[in-house]
């Protein structure tokens, strides 16, 4: 349990095990990921392989990607699987694509839990900050995360997000704010809500500036920030229009995600409000939904100013119970990051709870989907309400890790009230 | 007092006080600047400015009396010049004392005296005196031209206030137009126009005429439907040529009708189709029950056009006799035994008798069917039953004007009622440009009632109200009662804003608090 102990054979072990997991599964059971791929899930309108290929196929026969209305994900995905040889013919490149974001995540949040930062932030140092985790052990936890190998499998574009985000928060933990805010704006042109993270990745970045280099104005060290971002999104934008020579990506990608104009179903909360929504109420209602995913970044960034990775952390949580197409792929990332915390997992309350809850939630959600589709005895209700279990689940876990890290920095100031029952007033 | 401190908790710190002003100035700072616009710009019911004055004074007939002017000419070139001018005098009173339906009027002018042939394109009809034997009148059956003769002792002398010849040209214009001005007086009198333009009396014989026009002829739309099905009940005959008998027979009555109505037109051939009654001979009850509409495809008039079905039957019934039939006057009466029927704003069903082992009908065979079709398509469309059929045409024209007026002034009507009466219901640009037109091209039809751009205009009136009226996201909104907002908004909002507005409201008193305690610190420091 000691990252002293990490020996570059257990590494190297580590990842081939993640890559010859997938590799195999890949190669030995070719029916599991097409399979995997159907499941709502794990792939969104936003970000389903299958989307991927037709948007694909468009673009490779001269066709807009976007007519049809099928693919809802960003222009630059498609010269990047044009570079791939084909998927029919030679699928082992892309399975390779897939598995090395991955290990690419897994690296980066390696870096995360090497850094200390979770216990041990530029403004606040945790009592507990000596029982934590390796970054080997939570690499192998993100890695091994039956969650994060569906996603895998599922070859979901959600991967080149989750990499994204998690190098961003790499980079920031590192000292390097300018490639934390690159990495921030590619995750953002891919699936445009983690722009919502830019303010406490400022602060992380701001917090952990190298000191020879440091700015020492915030505002000014925050519109840098900004700044970079706009111009990298510029650029990508600008690049997409060449790639597919028009904007109207924009409202097919983002718009799709401001409007959802698809009401597939998903483990989200949004579209069973939206399909019973009535229609003149419907640009107010989705204008609610995004405020209050949005509400959370200020109040949250002010609370909890001190540890800005605990910031980042909640904001994932929150995003996959409430964004308009969340996946198990986000409930990944948030699983991923909760582990840095483990010294503060004394503090929780609910961990039973949680762990039943999502697992139950888990095991009966794909059973109540194929009752309503397959099988027909169910109706929408069924899989509705194991979706709300599922997003029950993640709050409690939201809220209790919040409750934990919130009590941590109490204690710090009340050093009488260690180990004393608290009541909330 | 270390076990005091133990129970009460340290008093907090101004920083932490600070923050969490900031946390719930955060969460209101959005609720205001982003989302009461929000909630404002996507809520507000867009309601387009209606001219509702204008529009119920159409409806209430304020904005356009209906007058049709209906010229008549006269050509009497075997007349002196004077001699007809008196003559055309004293029949124009004559008619004056006959009318009491000021919108209706027969105007008489004189034609100025040419080819025989020739007849008046501006006027409605031409009369063409000429010397005969006794009085007579002729419908020319092409040509809107009533054909009179007159007794050589018939001229009026200049002298004369009245003339048993204008007295006899007036009764027969007349009764050529009663049937036309019982009609436009009833849809007057069915619609809210004043009453002082109703006529006062009518004809037991015209109000029985006009209690069945309506009932067997369909109502109007700019496009009908016609299907015309050839049902069998064994395998054959199995084609026939629909496409050369609709071009021979149906076509020109068609072309005629087309300034009035569009067609369009499909055919089918069903093979063993079962009537809905077995019987060998038909009884009067058993021709309403005679369409087996559980199993015959005929389409329903839903949505789109209203579908006219005109059916051949092949099949060995016949009908009763033909002095039991009442509804099949347009039917050949020279025929031993009828062969159709027609069912009021449906259609007509003919009984076809052929050898058995016919495979195809041929377009021969089919002329006495179609010739039924079309005389009983034109009394579908509601064509008036006497006269020449140029007459009876322009007549339909003149009837099917008035009645798009009114029906898209009352439709106007209702448009502005239903917006004065919900002011919640959304009214978009749209229908206020529909709104516009129509009553645009309502006065237009106005202006040129009884010509054929009148009816060109009310036909565009009447779609355009009515497209106005059955907007589509009008309709969504129509029973939107304010309760139920209520219960729109409150299961989400109402969980959402306890916390902010508790928060809100705790922070307030707290900082009201605080004031008052620095006051009275201020004043204590002040006394001592």
């Amino acid at each position: 349990m000691d990252g002293a102990m990490v020996t570059p054979g257990r590494t190297a072990g580590l990842f081939a095990g993640a890559a010859v997991l997938r590799l195999a599964i890949f190669t030995l059971l070719p029916k599991l990921p097409d399979l995997l791929t159907g499941r709502v899930e794990i792939s969104t309108p936003v970000t389903s392989f299958k989307r991927l290929q037709e948007g694909l196929f468009l673009y490779n026969h001269n066709v807009s990607p976007y007519d049809g209305g099928v693919y809802h994900q960003a222009p630059l995905f498609l010269p990047l699987f044009s570079l791939l040889p084909d998927f029919s013919s030679l699928p082992i490149f892309t399975y390779l694509l897939y598995t090395a974001a991955d290990l690419l995540s897994a690296l980066a949040l390696w870096k995360i839990a090497d850094s200390g930062e979770a216990g041990s932030s530029a403004l606040f140092t945790s009592p507990r900050k000596g029982k934590r985790w390796s970054g080997f052990i939570i690499a192998a936890l993100f890695l091994f995360n039956p969650f994060t190998v569906a996603t895998c499998l599922g070859r979901s574009t959600s991967v080149f997000t989750t990499c994204a985000i998690l190098h961003a928060i790499a980079k920031a933990v590192s000292g390097a704010p300018f490639g934390a805010m690159i990495a921030l704006s590619f995750a953002s042109y891919l699936s445009m809500y983690p722009l919502l993270l830019l303010p406490p990745l400022i602060l992380l970045s701001y917090d952990r500036q190298r000191p020879e280099r440091a700015t020492k104005s915030g505002l000014k060290f925050a519109a840098t920030c900004a700044s970079v971002v706009a111009g990298v999104l510029a650029v990508l934008f600008q690049m997409s229009s060449l790639v597919t020579g028009s904007w109207e990506f924009l409202p097919s990608t983002y718009g799709v995600q401001l409007t959802l104009s698809d009401l597939t179903p998903n483990v989200g909360l949004w579209w069973y409000f939206f399909v019973e929504m009535f229609d003149s109420f419907r640009s107010f209602f989705l204008a609610v939904f995004w405020l209050h995913l949005a509400s959370y970044v200020g109040g949250l960034t002010m609370r909890i100013r001190r540890q800005p990775l605990v910031v980042l952390t909640l904001l994932m949580g929150i995003f996959g119970i409430f964004k308009p197409y969340p996946s198990i792929s986000d409930t990944s990332l948030f699983l991923a990051l909760v582990p840095l915390y483990r010294h503060v997992f004394p503090l929780m309350r609910y961990t039973f709870v949680i762990a039943a809850v999502i697992l139950y939630a888990s095991f009966l959600g794909p059973a109540f989907y194929h009752l309503w589709i397959y099988a027909g005895s169910g109706n929408a209700n069924f899989f509705y309400a194991i979706t709300l279990v599922w997003g029950l689940g993640q709050s409690l876990l939201v809220c209790d890790l919040m409750f934990a890290v919130l009590r941590d920095e109490w204690e710090v100031e009340r050093p009488e009230m260690v180990g004393k029952e608290i009541r909330q007033i | 007092m270390a076990r005091q401190n133990s129970r009460q908790p340290p008093p907090e710190k101004p920083s932490d006080r600070r923050r969490r002003s900031h946390i719930i100035l955060s969460f209101w700072l959005i609720v205001l600047c982003l989302g009461l616009p929000i909630w404002w710009k996507t809520t507000t019911i867009y309601r387009a400015n209606l001219p509702l004055q204008e529009m119920l004074d159409w409806s209430d007939g304020k904005a356009c009396r209906p007058v049709f002017p209906l010229h008549i000419s006269i050509q009497a070139n075997a007349l002196q010049e004077h001699e007809a001018q008196h003559l055309l005098r004293l029949t124009q009173h004559a008619l004056d004392d006959l009318n009491d339906f000021s919108g209706h009027h027969l105007r008489l002018q004189l034609a100025p005296p040419s080819g025989t042939s020739h007849y008046d394109r501006d006027s409605v009809l031409t009369i063409r005196l000429a010397p005969g034997e006794t009085s007579t009148a002729n419908f020319e059956p092409h040509e809107p031209v009533l054909d009179i003769t007159y007794p050589p002792n018939g001229i009026p002398s200049p002298t004369s206030s009245s003339s048993p010849l204008a007295t006899y040209i007036a009764s027969q214009l007349r009764s050529a137009f009663a049937e036309e001005q019982a009609a436009i007086s009833s849809l007057l009198s069915a619609s809210s126009i004043p009453s002082d333009h109703r006529p006062q009396g009518l004809s037991p014989d015209a109000s029985d005429a006009l209690s069945k026009r309506p009932a067997r002829s369909l109502r109007y739309a700019p496009t009908y439907h016609l299907t015309f099905s050839l049902f069998t009940g064994g395998p054959l005959p199995s084609s026939w040529d629909i496409e050369g008998a609709i071009d021979e027979y149906m076509k020109p009555v068609l072309d005629i009708l087309s300034p009035i109505h569009n067609f369009t037109i499909d055919t089918q051939v069903q093979l063993y189709a079962a009537p809905g009654v077995q019987n060998e001979v038909l009884n009067k009850e058993d021709l309403s029950s005679f369409i087996n509409a559980a199993e015959w495809p005929l389409s329903p008039s839903i949505g789109g056009a209203p579908t006219i079905n005109f059916i051949v039957f092949v099949g060995d019934q016949t009908i009763a006799t033909p002095s039991q039939q009442s509804s099949s006057e347009g039917d050949d009466a020279s025929a031993p035994a009828s062969h159709s029927w027609l069912i009021p704003q449906w259609g007509t069903v003919y009984l076809l008798p052929l050898p058995h082992d016919t495979t195809h009908l041929a377009a021969s065979a089919l002329k006495q069917p179609f010739l039924t079709f079309t005389s009983h398509l034109l009394s579908l469309t509601g064509i008036p039953q006497s006269g020449s059929l140029p007459l009876r045409l322009s007549t339909l024209a003149r009837i099917r004007s008035a009645d798009l007026l009114l029906r898209a002034s009352s439709t106007l009507g209702s448009l502005a009622r239903l917006a004065l009466a919900l002011p919640s219901i959304s009214i978009p640009r749209s229908v206020a440009d529909g709104v516009a037109k129509t009553i645009r091209h309502l006065r237009l039809a106005c202006e040129t009632l009884g010509g054929p751009e009148g009816l060109a205009h009310a036909r565009v009136a009447e779609a355009e109200a009515e497209r106005a009226f059955f907007e589509k996201s009008m309709v969504g909104q129509l029973y939107f009662p304010d309760e139920h907002k209520v219960a729109v908004y409150l299961p989400l909002l109402g969980p959402v804003a306890v916390p902010l507005v508790m928060g809100l409201i705790n922070e307030l008193k707290a900082w009201l608090k605080r004031r008052r305690d620095t006051a009275e610190a201020g004043k204590g420091k002040k006394r001592e």
